[in-house]
C-alpha cells in the first residue's frame, strides 16, 4: 500500500477535530486503540511511539473504566530526542526484530503513535519488510493527535481487515450463510463490553446463527477474523462507529451490512433486533420464534415480579420520571430507548460525549428520534464536562424526579439535581465491572437492577427515618 | 569573568550566498582580532567550509548520534584566524526532524555554557532562511541571537523568504526575541536590482546595511575552499565585506521589523514584475502594447 493510497482510505477522512480545551476527559487518544487489539484474543500491539504513550492510555482506558485489566504486554520503541531528529524507523525495525524472537503471536499491530507522525517516520515500509518474510504483522497509524481512540479503533481494525485478513493464503473464502461480523461497542471504553458482547453473541446464536464477535472472551480471536470474508452480513450495532469498517468490507467482499443504531435492551428492542435479523438473512422463523418466546418467558417471569415495585405496590419510594444520560453515543441511545420507550419515562437531558465525527452527526441525532412514539429525544454533542454540566443543571425540572447515567464526572452534578447516579460511560471508577451486561434479555434485567437499587439506596441514605420503618 | 558574546544569526534563503557572506564577515571581524564563533544552522553542515580549508566538520548532531551524552566541546573546531567553528547538522534528508536537531545543537552549547567559556567577542549563526518551522525560529527566540541579518538578492524568491523572516522575528519580538538589524543586499550588479531591494527595504522599512556585488573573485576563493577574505585579502570585495564587517560590529540598534502582509507582497512583486517585462520589451526595441482588457 503506497502513502496516498492510505491517504485516500483513511477513516481520518473522517476524522474529528479536537474540541479544543476540554475539562474532564471522556476518551482517549487514537494510540489508545492498542486495547482494541489487546481485546483480540492471539494479537499483541506493538508501539512505536514516546516513553509512557502506551502505558498512559491502557492504563487510563482499563483502569478508570470499571477496573477492567487485561493483559498489557506491549514492546515499545520508547523513543526519545534522538529518534525525533534522526527518525525512528531504525529502533522500530530493532524492536519489531526482538520482538520476534521473545513474543509469540499470531498477529502483531504495529501501532504508531504522535512523534513517528510528526517526524514523518516511514512506519509502512518497516513493517512491510516483514511481511515480505511472512511474519503475521500490520501497522496503523494511530497518530496520537489525529483522533479519539474510536477513530484509531476503525483504523486498527481497517489495517488488519486489509494487512492480515485479505492476505490470507488459500482459495477465496465461501459465503456461509448464516455467518454475521458484529461491530458494536468500543471495547474498554465501554465498561461493560465484555458482557454485553457476550449477550449479543448468545441471542443471535440463539436464532441459529454463527458470529464474528471480533473482540472480547466471547471471541474465538484471530480464527473469527480470518473468518470475516466468509460471512453472509456484518451488523453494525452502534450508531456510527464501525460504519466506516462495513462501507469497507462491502466495497471489497460485496458482503451486505445491516446497520441497527441501538444496541437493543430489553425483550421489546432485542426480539424486534432479532426478527431484523433474521429477515436480512431470509432465516426460518420457526427456530427464530422459538428462541425468541423462550426469552421473553423468562424476561417477562422476571418483569412481571419488578412491576411489584415499579408500580409502587410494595415500596415507598419515589421513582425517577425522567431519565438524562452522559456517554457515549451507543449506550446513550440504548439506554434512551429502554427507559423511554419501555419504561415510560420523558427524556431530560442527553449528551454525546465521544467527540464524533461531523458527518456522522446528522445520523446520530436522527436516531434519537422516536424514542417511544411520538417522542423524540434531543440529543447534544459536548465533549467538555463543564458545558455538559451546565446543559444538564439549565433543563427546568418542575415535577420531574430526574435519574442521570453518566460517568464519575457526573457525581456533582447529579447531587445538585437531586438524580441517582447510575454509572454507565467513561470513566467510571465507582463500579467494579467483571462480566455484568445491560444489553439484549439478560443485560437489561442486570440494568434494572443497577437501576433501581442505586434510587432505592439514595433515597435511603435521603430519608433514613422513612427507610427505617 | 566572561563577557556575554554579542549573538548575531544570519539568515537567507538556501543558494542565495548567505554562508559565503557569513564566513566572510567571521573571517574579517577575526582579522581585526576578535573572538568569533561560526554556527552553522543548516542540516547540510556546509557552513563553515570554506573557514575550514573546504573540509567538513563532525556536527553536534553527528556526536548525538553516536552516544548518549556529548561533551559540546568536541563539536567546537578552529578555522581560519582562530575561529571557532561549529555545525548543528541534522537528519539525512527525507527522515526525522531537522528543526528539532537545530534547536537540540543550540542548546546544548547554551547549556554547557560553551560561548562563555570561550570568552567570545561574537557568536555568527548562520541559518537556513525559509523559517519553515519552529527549530529553524530558535536563534530568533529569546536568549540566543540579538541581532537578526537577513541575506537577500533581488529575486523575488529571496524577497519573499526575507519577508517570511521578519515575519518570524516580528512575532517573536514580543517575547524577547531577536529584533531586525537590516538587509545585506547581496549579488546586485545592477541599478535595476538595486532598485528593487532598496524598494522592499523602504516598503518595509528596514535598513540595508550592505550592497554586495556579485564577484568571481568570491567564486574562485571558495573553490579553494576559502573566504575572500584569506584568499584574496587585498581584493576590492574583500573590502566589501570588511565593511559589513564593520558595520555589523558596531550595530547596536535593531528594531521590530514591519512585514509586507502576504496581499502586500503579491502586489509588490507584481508591480515590479510588470516593470521588468516592460524593461526587457524596451530593450528588445518592441513597443509596449496596450494591454488587452477582457
Amino acid at each position: 500500500m503506497n502513502i496516498q493510497s492510505r491517504f485516500d482510505d483513511d477513516i481520518a477522512g473522517s476524522f474529528s477535530a479536537a474540541p479544543g480545551p476540554i475539562e474532564q476527559v471522556r476518551y482517549a487518544c487514537a494510540l489508545g486503540a492498542l486495547t482494541s487489539v489487546i481485546a483480540i484474543e492471539g494479537a499483541i500491539p506493538i508501539s512505536h511511539c514516546g516513553p509512557g504513550c502506551a502505558s498512559k492510555q491502557f492504563h487510563a482506558l482499563s483502569g478508570i473504566s470499571g477496573y477492567q485489566g487485561g493483559e498489557f504486554h506491549v514492546p515499545s520503541t520508547n523513543i526519545g530526542n534522538k529518534e525525533v531528529i534522526f527518525g525512528g524507523a531504525d529502533r522500530l525495525d530493532e524492536l519489531i526484530a526482538s520482538t520476534l524472537k521473545v513474543m509469540e503471536a499470531e498477529l502483531y499491530v504495529v501501532q504508531s503513535g504522535c512523534i513517528p507522525g510528526l517526524v514523518g517516520d516511514d512506519v509502512a515500509n518497516v513493517v512491510q519488510s516483514y511481511q515480505r518474510r511472512g511474519v503475521p504483522i500490520v501497522f496503523a497509524e494511530t497518530l496520537g493527535y489525529r483522533g479519539t481512540n474510536f477513530t484509531g479503533h476503525e483504523t486498527v481494525v481497517r489495517a488488519i481487515l486489509d494487512q492480515y485478513v485479505a492476505k490470507q493464503a488459500g482459495p477465496a473464502p465461501r459465503s456461509q450463510k448464516r455467518l454475521v461480523n458484529v461491530w458494536s461497542l468500543l471495547p474498554y471504553q465501554n465498561p461493560f463490553w465484555r458482557g454485553d458482547l457476550t449477550e449479543i453473541r448468545r441471542i443471535l446464536e440463539g436464532i441459529g446463527l454463527t458470529v464474528n464477535i471480533l473482540f472480547g472472551p466471547a471471541s474465538e480471536g484471530l480464527a473469527e477474523w480470518r473468518a470475516i470474508p466468509s460471512a453472509a452480513l456484518n451488523l453494525v450495532l452502534s450508531p456510527w462507529l464501525g460504519l466506516a469498517t462495513a462501507r469497507h468490507l462491502e466495497s471489497v467482499y460485496g458482503q451486505p451490512f445491516l446497520h441497527v443504531p441501538a444496541v437493543p435492551i430489553g425483550a421489546q428492542a432485542t426480539s424486534a433486533f432479532l426478527r431484523q435479523v433474521a429477515e436480512e438473512l431470509d432465516l426460518d422463523s420457526g427456530p427464530v420464534e422459538a428462541f425468541i418466546t423462550r426469552e421473553e418467558r423468562d424476561y417477562y417471569h422476571y418483569l412481571r415480579d419488578f412491576a411489584h415495585f415499579y408500580a409502587g405496590c410494595t415500596s415507598q419510594y419515589q421513582l425517577p420520571s425522567e431519565v438524562n444520560i452522559v456517554g457515549e453515543s451507543a449506550y446513550a441511545l440504548s439506554l434512551a430507548r429502554f427507559f423511554v420507550g419501555d419504561l415510560g419515562l420523558n427524556p431530560g437531558v442527553i449528551v454525546l460525549t465521544e467527540n464524533p465525527p461531523e458527518h456522522e452527526r446528522e445520523t446520530i441525532h436522527r436516531s434519537f428520534r422516536d424514542l417511544a412514539p411520538g417522542i423524540d429525544g434531543e440529543p447534544v454533542f459536548e465533549a467538555d464536562g463543564h458545558r455538559a454540566h451546565a446543559v444538564i443543571r439549565a433543563k427546568p425540572r418542575i415535577g420531574e424526579l430526574p435519574l442521570l447515567f453518566g460517568s464519575t464526572w457526573e457525581a456533582g452534578v447529579a447531587q445538585e439535581i437531586g438524580a441517582p447516579l447510575v454509572e454507565i460511560s467513561y470513566p467510571a471508577t465507582d463500579e467494579v465491572v467483571i462480566a455484568r451486561s445491560y444489553v439484549g434479555y439478560r443485560g437489561a434485567l442486570q440494568l434494572l437492577e443497577r437501576t433501581y437499587t442505586t434510587v432505592v439506596r439514595q433515597s435511603t441514605e435521603e430519608n433514613p427515618e422513612t427507610a427505617a420503618l | 569573568m566572561s563577557r556575554k558574546p554579542k549573538q548575531i544569526a544570519i539568515y537567507g534563503k538556501g543558494g542565495i550566498g548567505k554562508s559565503t557572506t557569513t564566513s566572510n564577515i567571521s573571517a574579517a571581524l577575526a582579522e581585526a582580532g576578535y573572538k568569533v564563533m561560526q554556527f552553522g544552522c543548516d542540516p547540510k553542515a556546509d557552513s563553515t567550509n570554506t573557514l575550514r580549508g573546504g573540509e567538513y566538520i563532525p556536527s553536534v548532531l553527528d556526536l548525538l548520534a553516536e552516544k548518549r551524552r556529548v561533551d559540546a566541546r568536541e563539536a567546537v573546531f578552529k578555522g581560519f584566524a582562530g575561529i571557532y567553528c561549529v555545525e548543528a547538522g541534522g537528519p539525512a534528508p527525507g527522515v526525522g526532524c531537522a528543526g528539532r536537531g537545530i534547536i537540540t545543537a543550540v542548546e546544548l552549547l547554551k547549556q554547557q555554557r560553551v560561548f562563555e567559556d570561550l570568552d567570545l567577542d561574537f557568536v555568527i549563526y548562520d541559518v537556513l532562511g525559509d523559517v519553515v518551522c519552529g527549530g529553524f525560529a530558535v536563534p530568533v527566540r529569546e536568549g540566543i541571537a540579538e541581532h537578526v541579518f537577513t541575506v537577500s538578492s533581488a529575486d523575488f524568491m529571496a524577497i519573499y523568504a526575507a519577508n517570511n523572516l521578519f515575519r518570524g522575528i516580528e512575532k517573536f519580538s514580543n517575547s524577547g526575541g531577536a529584533l531586525l538589524g537590516g538587509i545585506i543586499a547581496n549579488s546586485i550588479n545592477t541599478d535595476f536590482q538595486r532598485e528593487i531591494i532598496e524598494d522592499f527595504a523602504d516598503k518595509t522599512s528596514t535598513p540595508i546595511v550592505q550592497f554586495v556585488p556579485r564577484s568571481l573573485t568570491v567564486t574562485q576563493a571558495e573553490l579553494s575552499g576559502k573566504t575572500t577574505i584569506e584568499a584574496a585579502p587585498h581584493s576590492e570585495q574583500a573590502d566589501v565585506y570588511r565593511a559589513l564587517a564593520r558595520h555589523i560590529a558596531g550595530h547596536e540598534i535593531s528594531k521590530v521589523p514591519t512585514p509586507l502582509s502576504p496581499a502586500e507582497l503579491r502586489e509588490w512583486s507584481a508591480r515590479w514584475a510588470e516593470h521588468v517585462v516592460q524593461m526587457e520589451r524596451t530593450e528588445r526595441g518592441e513597443r509596449a502594447r496596450p494591454r488587452v482588457v477582457a
